[in-house]
């Protein structure tokens, strides 16, 4: 999977967890700047991204996510 | 030695001057002496845990460290937090245990009655025992390097300004400024002082004179009417903010003065217009503890549940924190019932969300204001279930409260002094959360300003203020 690719699957799990159909990703975003993006909501778009990739974190890989950048290459990672 | 007594107001200027002489490379030191003559003076034998639980995290830390393998690694971990566990576990539930088990023993006839022990929770072990369970889970997840210098360490669990009930710090916000301490500036100098002056009359002015009245009507359920009991109820959460705020802005504004950078505890929690922003807001050090090294893991092994394995882990996290506040039924339902509001809000966000969007309401002021005022009133309602001693007395709370009206304890003073205090504390977070630039006083640019705001807040403290030496609440815990 390409990188494009993989960032436009990301954007509509994003945009689908958060409701919000005009949200765009960049490598800098964090949960500070979208709207209900908190701890509860952080475990539904991990375990929705689990899913659409078939992929398994570690929990060691959640303390490193800072950023929508820092996710994109773990994901990457493990595909 | 607790922060409102004189001797604080001696120790705290010597500490100081102690510390700006003493070289640089060996502030570290001072600082450690300090903190153990501090605890020592609270009671000698305290010293002796922290002293503990300090060589055990040190001795764990560094092995995690040395060890390339995962498993054992995990396993020195888990080992640590186990033996840093035990002594807190031992003197919060030993007697809650103990006298279950004597009238378990008495019900069967079985009793044989020997001298009873008894033992006093050392005076914030929870918090220095939290920050090193925090320290070595940081270290097993290769966040930080474990300190080599175990002085530093012993500072980090013993650092005076927080040791009695934090703010909880990180060891990844603290060692580094331990080792390398900052060149003293005069802005930190003068904030520090004005957090400290802001504290103090949070906890003097505003939490011991609210306690007045909430100890009174609390302290007698049976004879109060419910219009009493309401209003005790209503106080009661801005007690607690004044109390255990006012304790965090001193600690904060103490480390501050030795150049130290501690995380804040409370941020305008009043304006929160959702539970969850609330606890945001609140505790901030004790929520964030909880959300890293309990809820996350939680709700990471509960994923596969989606919203029911969150909605299970929130309610495991808060109820963990209820039984950690006190072991007793009153606070196994507050933490159940923390952890249920949270989830209502969880399930009906997204609809909330498209209902605020469609009406346009998360910009009105008159929406705003009644969800602050719905967030307090379900907060007030956990705090009546958090304050009494059963959970029969809380049903009897409400109970009154919707059906036994009648004469009204009004202890006039009393009362005066604490609206007053709260429409004070209010009225500077409402400044500080919608207009932070605009009106200030302690940073006012003119040197009249600044210097009248300080001297009429210390003679508020000195002619207002509670003096007689009263604990603070989350000592306790």
């Amino acid at each position: 999977m390409g990188k494009e690719e993989l960032q436009s699957k990301l954007t509509a799990i994003f945009q689908k967890t958060f409701n919000d159909e005009s949200l765009e990703l960049s490598d800098e975003l964090t949960a500070n700047d979208v709207e209900n993006w908190d701890s509860l909501s952080h475990m539904i778009l991990i375990a929705e991204v689990e899913n659409s990739f078939s992929i398994k974190f570690k929990l060691k890989d959640l303390n490193k996510m800072r950023n929508v950048g820092d996710m994109l290459n773990i994901i990457e990672s493990k595909l | 030695m607790v922060f409102t007594s004189l001797n604080f107001l001696i120790f705290l200027p010597v500490v100081m001057l102690l510390f700006y002489i003493t070289p640089v490379k060996y502030r570290w030191l001072t600082l450690l002496i300090s903190s153990y003559f501090f605890y020592i003076n609270i009671k000698p034998i305290y010293a002796l845990l922290s002293g503990g639980i300090t060589v055990s995290t040190y001795v764990f830390t560094r092995l995690i460290d040395k060890t390339p393998d995962d498993n054992k690694k995990r396993i020195l971990m888990i080992l640590n937090v186990i033996i840093i566990l035990l002594p807190l576990l031992f003197f919060k539930y030993f007697a809650v245990i103990n006298n279950e088990l004597i009238l378990l023993l008495d019900d069967w006839h079985l009793r044989w009655p020997l001298p009873e022990m008894r033992y006093i929770l050392p005076i914030g072990i929870s918090y220095y025992t939290f920050m090193c369970i925090g320290y070595t889970i940081d270290v097993y997840n290769e966040e930080i390097e474990a300190e080599k210098n175990i002085g530093i360490v012993a500072l980090f669990v013993s650092f005076f300004p927080l040791i009695l009930s934090g703010p909880i710090e990180r060891a990844k916000n603290m060692l580094p400024q331990f080792r390398d301490f900052q060149r003293i500036n005069y802005d930190d100098l003068v904030k520090g002082m004005q957090l400290m002056l802001w504290g103090f009359f949070m906890k003097l002015v505003v939490a011991d004179r609210i306690a007045m009245y909430v100890d009174v009507v609390y302290g007698n359920i049976e004879s109060y009417s419910g219009n009493s009991l309401l209003l005790a109820a209503i106080l009661y959460p801005f007690q607690v903010y004044a109390d255990l705020g006012g304790y965090s802005l001193i600690a904060i504004g103490v480390s501050k003065v030795l150049g130290i950078r501690v995380i804040d505890n409370f941020k305008r929690p009043f304006f929160a217009t959702t539970m969850a922003e609330f606890w945001r807001r609140w505790h901030i050090s004790l929520i964030t503890w909880l959300t890293d090294y309990l809820y996350t893991p939680l709700s990471f092994s509960l994923r596969k549940w989606g919203l029911w394995g969150i909605i299970l882990a929130l309610e495991l996290t808060f109820l963990i924190s209820g039984i950690w506040h006190m072991a007793s039924m009153t606070m196994v339902v507050w933490g159940l019932l923390q952890g249920t509001f949270l989830s209502i809000e969880a399930v009906t966000s997204k609809r909330r969300t498209k209902f605020e969007g469609k009406y346009s309401l998360s910009n009105k002021k008159w929406y705003m204001l009644l969800s602050m005022m719905f967030t307090f009133i379900l907060f007030a309602i956990s705090q009546v279930v958090g304050r009494v001693d059963t959970v029969g007395e809380s049903w009897m709370v409400f109970r009154k409260i919707f059906s036994e009206w009648g004469s009204f304890y009004l202890d006039m003073t009393t009362l005066f002094y604490a609206f007053i205090g709260i429409v004070i504390i209010i009225l500077k977070d409402f400044i500080d959360e919608f207009f932070p630039e605009r009106i200030n006083f302690f940073t006012n640019k003119r040197v009249w300003v600044r210097y009248s705001s300080y001297l009429t807040v210390a003679f508020v403290i000195i002619l207002f203020g509670v003096l007689e030496g009263n604990s603070f609440i989350y000592f306790h815990f």
